[in-house]
């Protein structure tokens, strides 16, 4: 049973962090029906430019972290400014082939840093070690993805049922024509969201640095792994996101735990069912709930 | 009028003739990209070793052009790359990079007969087919796994060991010869488990290891994923109860870095001599990562004596094939020298260690290893320090095949 409950505590632990790095590309997609290919590069920019205010500047690790934040939210706001806001009312095609493209860039100009190649830690900032209670034990940066996603779910949550900006950007989601005619800013409302986006991201980045060192191709890999759990909650769902980002940390826990032993019994060498779990109930999602299990479904009246 | 302009192509023919010519070498692997943290290096070490070559005139009147090109790790560019370089460059020898890249390539590069010493050391890649030109600068993952297993079996009889395994050709290349291996030393394979990138916890795979009864675990992997498990491992208290292992690549101070004390007690296969020794190779790695102003994380890889390395039995195969055909360096004579690189023309730069007949790197036509000597390091004090002599796995050549 302890075993049981530790793998839970786990796999919920892993999807906090993949919950983290879903939340930015559900607020991009909930605001402008964008699915942002380029998430995992905002990740990985966000957790450099902590290390780098960190190490290279002598910034205390948790200030950097706040800066590193609020950069990578400056970075998505200008993101949107440069390439995006030209795409309004553009093929949605065309949207996705710009992230895609924003993807390639990025990648390329953190190739030309010294980020490109090699791996980097932060210095130790939390006690080594884990949290240990009644034998179940987590670690303090998994402490750490659990406590940011709560505080980011609380947030969103209350920005989004409370704030005129959230609502605004709720209306915008729903109809863009409606709401400009009721006087909402469009492209305010699209900028505030790619930052909000980049800040995520960058928190997300920082937290997977924590956890397993700093390394470009690890970090953007997160920004994509996060597809079956936003699939799974629904494209434009913050709830969902984390649902989702927990329910695939935990099978993929529970796989590891006990489906590979048997995988490997049965001849199949190598288990590694983590890997195809998450995919496996992507497809099924899609196959049953398209929209995911708390996305809007949109009916169309023709 | 025309006696003038004789003797002036006569000065100019002199003055090129006088500079030498100019022969290629081609490296291509991942500078960025995934384990770009192993090929950027490694890139580094061939670069300032041909740096150096040209400097000292290693190969006389030949002027050495190292082409080192990064694709990504992406294998179409691999063999792009290789294609353009075959098309227009004609080097005489390649150095090549990833696994897959390289089991790709078997076949052009046995078409073209370009001698070829790959960064990968898949035992696959010097195996039948399309394998004469392949030659492995140090011992495959195979023999290193295999070795590890002979240097379990001296501590612990019996032990019971999990392989874990990077989810690619790399990574499994070592599970077969392993199981036969084990086999005949009395040890059970517990369980097989692949693990890639991105294992941001490894509880459940590591208590599972432990209920199996495991006191063993190899590694065949980069340094990220060991590291992730090392860490996880101290703390669930297993660190202390089963000990871990890995072959070349899953060390290094890539691994102390990322695993940070979490990394002591680690055990490690590696051919090559550490920084700390007094060994000619290792000392001209540190002269000419000064020299050429390499960061400490450069000095500190090594990849960067793996790159080296390569690169020195390159041109040493293209200075032995320059005197042997007078004067010509092709594919076709830096093949005959590397094949000839043995007994008393074994090479001996000093970068990896060497087995107990004193032969640091060897090939022959059939015998594609460079250096079979290794030994096992391991982490004492924050750094890898040798805790055997040199040898070579005994039993590695009656488990090759089934």
């Amino acid at each position: 049973m302890i075993d049981f409950i530790q793998n839970l505590i786990s796999g919920i632990a892993v999807g906090c962090i993949y919950a983290l790095a879903a939340l930015g590309f559900v607020l991009v997609y909930k605001s402008s029906r964008v699915i942002n290919f380029s998430n995992g590069q905002f990740i990985a920019i966000g957790a450099f430019a902590a290390y780098a205010l960190t190490v290279w500047v002598g910034l205390p690790v948790l200030l950097a972290a706040l800066l590193a934040m609020l950069l990578t939210a400056g970075l998505g706001f200008l993101v949107e400014r440069v390439f995006l806001r030209r795409m309004v009312g553009q093929p949605i095609i065309s949207v996705i082939m710009v992230t895609i493209g924003l993807a390639s860039v990025l990648d390329g100009l953190m190739y030309l840093t010294p980020f490109g190649s090699g791996n980097f830690t932060f210095p130790q900032f939390l006690p080594p070690g884990g949290l240990e209670l009644a034998g179940i034990n987590i670690s303090y940066p998994q402490l750490m993805a659990i406590g940011f996603t709560m505080v980011f779910l609380l947030l969103f949550g209350w920005f989004f049922q409370r704030s005129v900006l959230g609502i605004a950007m709720r209306a915008v989601a729903d109809d863009q024509m409606a709401s400009m005619s009721l006087g909402v800013s469009v492209r305010r409302v699209f900028g505030l969201a790619w930052a909000v986006a980049g800040l995520t991201a960058a928190a997300a980045g920082i937290v997977v640095g924590t956890v397993s060192g700093l390394n470009q191709d690890g970090l953007i890999a997160i920004g994509l792994a996060v597809f079956p759990a936003v699939i799974l909650g629904g494209l434009d769902s913050v709830p969902g996101a984390v649902v989702g980002g927990i329910v695939i940390g935990v099978l993929q826990s529970f796989s590891t735990a006990y489906l590979d032993g048997v995988l490997g019994q049965i001849g199949l060498v190598g288990g590694g069912s983590q890997y195809a779990v998450p995919f496996v109930v992507l497809l099924v999602m899609l196959w049953f709930k398209p929209h995911g299990l708390f996305g809007t479904e949109e009916i169309e009246r023709v | 009028m025309k006696r003038g302009f004789v003797l002036a192509m006569m000065v100019a023919l002199g003055l090129a003739l006088a500079q030498g010519r100019t022969v290629n070498l081609l490296w291509s692997g991942a500078i960025t990209g995934p384990t770009s943290d192993v090929g950027g290096p490694y890139a580094a070490g061939i670069e300032d070793y041909c740096k150096y070559a040209n400097e000292q005139k290693l190969i006389p009147n030949v002027t050495l052009n190292c082409i080192v090109r990064d694709d990504q790790y992406q294998n179409p560019n691999t063999q792009r790359i290789l294609e353009e370089a075959l098309d227009r460059a004609k080097p005489a020898i390649y150095l090549g990079y990833s696994t897959g890249a390289m089991l790709q390539l078997k076949p052009l590069i046995n078409e073209v007969r370009l001698p070829t010493i790959p960064a990968s050391a898949h035992i696959g890649l010097i195996e039948p087919p399309h394998n004469q030109y392949m030659f492995l600068p140090v011992s495959s993952y195979s023999e290193q796994f295999v070795a590890l297993l002979e240097y379990i079996n001296r501590t612990k009889k019996n032990a019971r060991v999990a392989l874990v395994v990077n989810p690619s050709p790399f990574g499994r290349a070592v599970v077969d010869v392993s199981r036969r291996a084990a086999a005949r030393l009395g040890q059970t394979i517990v369980d097989v488990r692949e693990v890639g990138g991105g294992n941001l916890d490894n509880t459940a795979l590591l208590r599972a290891l432990d209920a199996a009864g495991v006191e063993f675990i190899l590694h065949q992997n980069v340094a990220g994923p060991v590291a992730n498990i090392l860490k996880d491992a101290k703390r669930l208290g297993l660190d202390k109860k089963i000990k871990q292992l890995g072959a070349i690549y899953t060390g290094g101070s890539d691994l102390i870095r990322l695993a940070g004390d979490a990394a002591e007690g680690y055990l490690w296969a590696s051919s090559y001599y550490t920084l700390d020794e007094n060994a000619p190779g290792i000392n001209l790695q540190k002269q000419l990562a000064q020299k050429y102003n390499r960061s400490a994380d450069i000095l500190n890889s090594t990849n960067y004596t793996a790159g080296m390395l390569a690169a020195a039995i390159a041109v040493e195969a293209m200075k032995r094939a320059a005197q042997r055909f007078n004067g010509r360096i092709d594919n076709a004579t830096v093949y005959q020298a590397l094949i000839g690189m043995n007994g008393p023309n074994a090479f001996k730069p000093g970068f990896a260690v060497s087995t107990k007949a004193g032969i640091e790197i060897d090939f022959t036509r059939t015998e594609q290893t460079g250096a079979e000597g290794l030994r096992i390091l391991e982490v004492k004090g924050g750094k890898f320090v040798p805790v055997t002599e040199p040898f070579t796995s005994t039993l590695f050549r009656q488990v090759r095949n089934p």
